[in-house]
């Protein structure tokens, strides 16, 4: 052992000289974005930040017509405040390379947050710059907000993240020419949507297509109809630490889901629904040689319908070829209740030009130049619905806005870690789910307590 | 320790002179460049991922101690990572699955594919075509079986033969039953052409005579193979296994080409685990508790390897 008794001096040494240099850097990473990490900072005061360097850039997944969508507001911002604003898009791996980027202490200014846990998370190890850290006072943007909206970015009482925005997800696709020459019609509550479905398969049809390979369209599934049997409450309750999945409306809720979701009303069955992807799905019913009927899915669903991946020759057959009907009520429960889906950004950076940007994204003025690309509904309240380019996104407009509540997609609500998803992919495989639902509640308690 | 205790012939260090320690400065001033590589990029990540481990790690960084409580979570709370009943599932057991019949099937079919080749004139052509696989990327072939794999027959050329005999198509990666074994035929694909390039070398390496005296004896084929080829292998057989137990606890690329845990997280494998946890949903105390899971299962066996090396009798 001799040897190494040589050496380990020598290690130990080396050891203490590279622990060195690697602490410091730690240090710094974890106050370096912003500069100003201090907890529970002034409420509403003034904008400590820098002056900014007539730069900044702002990092999405978004890619294709979202892209260009948000590329436009980026060039308004520019033109109106003489900033340079560069887009950075990364589609794979987002939350990856964004966390990489904190932790390599060269932080994006602006970023869209990949999903609500991760706002949390990211705020409170203290990379996200809340916005009354910035100078933004909440109480003076809420006006242009639908009730309820900003709540949404807020993590432990300060706003961090602004909902930009967001498409309902309560809507039911069909082709209006199709459903005329089956000699049916859009059904208005469950009872109406299952009769639908039948008459559907009366008429030689098949009624739906489901993308159940990604988990997060029977989430969705589960959200509207957990809402509308349950009201906003009860969902608010699920969705939140405190939250029961062992109590009975959940497993009544996905009972219910099942009643449409089955062997015999979805294309391909339990099996080939289980492998189909999304936008798979939308194309089952929307491409060239169509093979079901009826695909529930958010807002997106229709540009992605007419867009290059299904079917492109569908834009200007709106209302025709391609319409939406609201998801029906439940045993005349959920009148007017919508859940939707959106993206909160957030801050990064503390200066002047991130501060100018975050206070443009909240106005109309940016709103409207975002929903004028048609990928998207813009949650300021102030956008005037007319810009929207098709009849199919105004409506949707009008469905949130009008909607008697609001939800916010209930799963980006949870943290990290437990799969709502795979859960529902067992159950409409058939599985036990109140077993499932069981290790589901300890596992989800669990990721609450150590988020 | 076993090192210790062989006999001092064996023992590769030269002998010392005299009694005290002679510091050989020009030894160090060699090593000092791989020493200090390994210290910066290898013990010191090593010791900050146990401490990580024991951390709740917000943002990558010690913020708050937890403990064991990692470990805890990942072992009674964590049915993606393991779920005990019947059949159990998880990242965990997936990773049982893969270390059995991944190095199982990886050994038998090389042996097989070895053993046949040896015996035909074109043995180079099948070897090379068998190895060709080695030449590939994992992502690439990751790629390639997706589409091999694609539910739809018109993409799918595993569902296009299925149709033939009116079955399918096969979601073979989109349902948990069927993924992980898909998956492994992958991983065997691609590693299959490694053992049986080193066991047909280590077949040649058995002298004919041995060969030759066993048939004169009057030993069956069968015999032969068993009673002899094998056993003379046996070493040979160990170091693949060996390289393919460990390449299969770390196995992560061909997961997340082609089915990033899915469908689910019934894929899942503990390095992808790791990576899921630590990275897109930054949990990196909870990511760090797995990469020391994983680092353990592999402890034993790199033990193995080193004592084997040692023993110098590698080659057969």
């Amino acid at each position: 052992m001799s040897k190494f008794r040589l050496v380990a001096p020598f290690m130990i040494v080396m050891l203490v000289l590279t622990a060195c240099p690697a602490g410091d850097g730690g240090t710094t990473g974890s106050t370096a974005p912003g500069g100003s990490t201090a907890p529970g900072g002034s409420d509403g005061g003034s904008g400590s930040g820098a002056e900014g360097d007539g730069s900044i850039t702002v990092t999405s997944l978004w890619g294709g017509a979202e892209e260009t969508a948000f590329t436009a507001v980026l060039e308004a911002f520019t033109e109106k405040t003489g900033i340079e604003a560069d887009y950075e898009a990364n589609r794979t791996d987002y939350a990856t390379v964004l966390r990489t980027r904190i932790q390599g202490g060269n932080p994006p200014d602006v970023a869209i947050i990949p999903g609500i846990g991760t706002l949390r998370s990211l705020a409170r190890e203290g990379s996200l710059i809340s916005l009354s850290e910035l100078g933004i006072d909440q109480a003076s943007i809420e006006g242009n907000y639908a009730p309820g909206i900003l709540d949404v970015g807020v993590v432990d009482d300060e706003l961090y993240g602004i909902m930009v925005k967001l498409n309902s997800k309560a809507t039911i696709w069909y082709s209006p020419e199709r459903f005329e020459e089956l000699g049916v019609e859009p059904a208005e509550d469950w009872d109406g949507l299952l009769a639908l479905t039948e008459d559907i398969k009366a008429g030689g049809g098949t009624p739906w297509a489901l993308g159940a390979a990604d988990g997060w369209t029977l989430t969705d599934w589960f959200e509207i109809t957990y809402l509308k049997m349950n009201g906003v409450e009860a969902y608010d309750a699920l969705f939140s630490p405190d939250g029961d999945w062992t109590d009975p409306t959940v497993q009544a809720a996905i009972d219910q889901m099942l009643t449409i979701l089955n062997e015999e009303n979805v294309d391909g069955g339990v099996d080939g629904a289980s492998a189909t992807a999304f936008v798979d799905a939308v194309a089952k019913v929307f491409s060239t040689s169509p093979s079901a009927e009826l695909y529930y899915g958010g807002g997106f669903v229709g540009g992605i319908a007419t867009g290059a991946d299904v079917n492109e020759e569908l834009q200007g057959q709106e209302g025709t070829a391609i319409d939406w009907f609201p998801f029906p009520t439940i045993d005349g429960n959920g009148e007017g209740l919508v859940t939707y889906g959106g993206d909160v950004m957030a801050a990064l950076v503390n200066d002047s030009d991130v501060k100018a940007f975050m206070e443009y994204l909240t106005t109309a003025e940016a709103g409207q130049v975002w929903a004028e690309g048609g990928t998207i509904i813009s949650p300021i309240v102030d956008v005037d619905t007319g810009v929207y380019p098709t009849s199919l996104i105004q409506a949707e407009a009008e469905q949130v806005t009008s909607a008697e509540a609001v939800r916010f997609d209930g799963s980006d609500l949870l943290p990290a870690g437990p799969d709502l998803g795979a859960l529902l992919q067992s159950a409409f495989r058939g599985d036990d789910t109140a077993g499932l639902l069981e290790e589901f509640q300890a596992a989800i308690t669990t990721a609450w307590e150590e988020e | 320790m076993a090192v210790a205790s062989r006999p001092a012939s064996r023992d590769p260090r030269p002998k010392q002179r005299g009694d005290g320690f002679q510091i050989n400065w020009t030894a160090i001033l060699f090593l000092l460049p791989a020493a200090l590589l390994l210290i910066i990029f290898l013990v010191f990540p090593a010791i900050f991922t146990v401490g990580l481990s024991t951390d709740r790690g917000r943002g990558g960084e010690f913020s708050e101690f937890v403990g064991l409580r990692n470990f805890i979570n990942l072992f009674t709370n964590d049915p993606n990572f393991l779920r005990l009943g019947f059949p159990p599932s998880g990242a965990l057991w997936n990773n049982v699955l893969w270390v059995i019949f991944y190095t199982f099937l990886c050994v038998f079919l090389g042996l097989l594919i070895a053993v046949m080749a040896t015996r035909v004139r074109y043995e180079a052509i099948i070897k090379a075509i068998v190895f060709l696989p080695m030449a590939i990327a994992a992502t690439a072939i990751g790629v390639i079986w997706s589409f091999v794999y694609f539910p739809n027959p018109n993409t799918g050329l595993l569902n296009a033969l299925l149709g033939i005999f009116g079955i399918g198509p096969v979601a073979f990666l989109g349902s948990p039953d069927t993924v992980n074994w898909a998956l492994i035929a992958v991983g065997v694909w691609g590693s299959v052409g490694f053992a049986t390039v080193i066991l047909s070398a280590a077949l040649k390496g058995i002298s004919t005579e041995v060969l030759e005296a066993a048939r004169v004896d009057g030993a069956s084929e069968r015999s032969i193979f068993f009673k002899i080829i094998i056993p003379m292998v046996s070493l040979p057989i160990s170091v693949v296994g060996v390289t393919l137990v460990v390449n299969v606890i770390k196995l992560f690329d061909l997961i997340y080409v082609m089915t990033r845990g899915g469908p689910g997280t019934s894929s899942r494998t503990i390095a992808f685990s790791m990576y899921q946890e630590a990275f897109p949903a930054g949990r990196y105390g909870y990511g760090a508790a797995i990469a020391i899971v994983m680092l353990l299962l592999l402890v034993p066996v790199l033990i193995f390897n080193v004592r084997r090396f040692s023993s110098e009798r590698v080659t057969a």
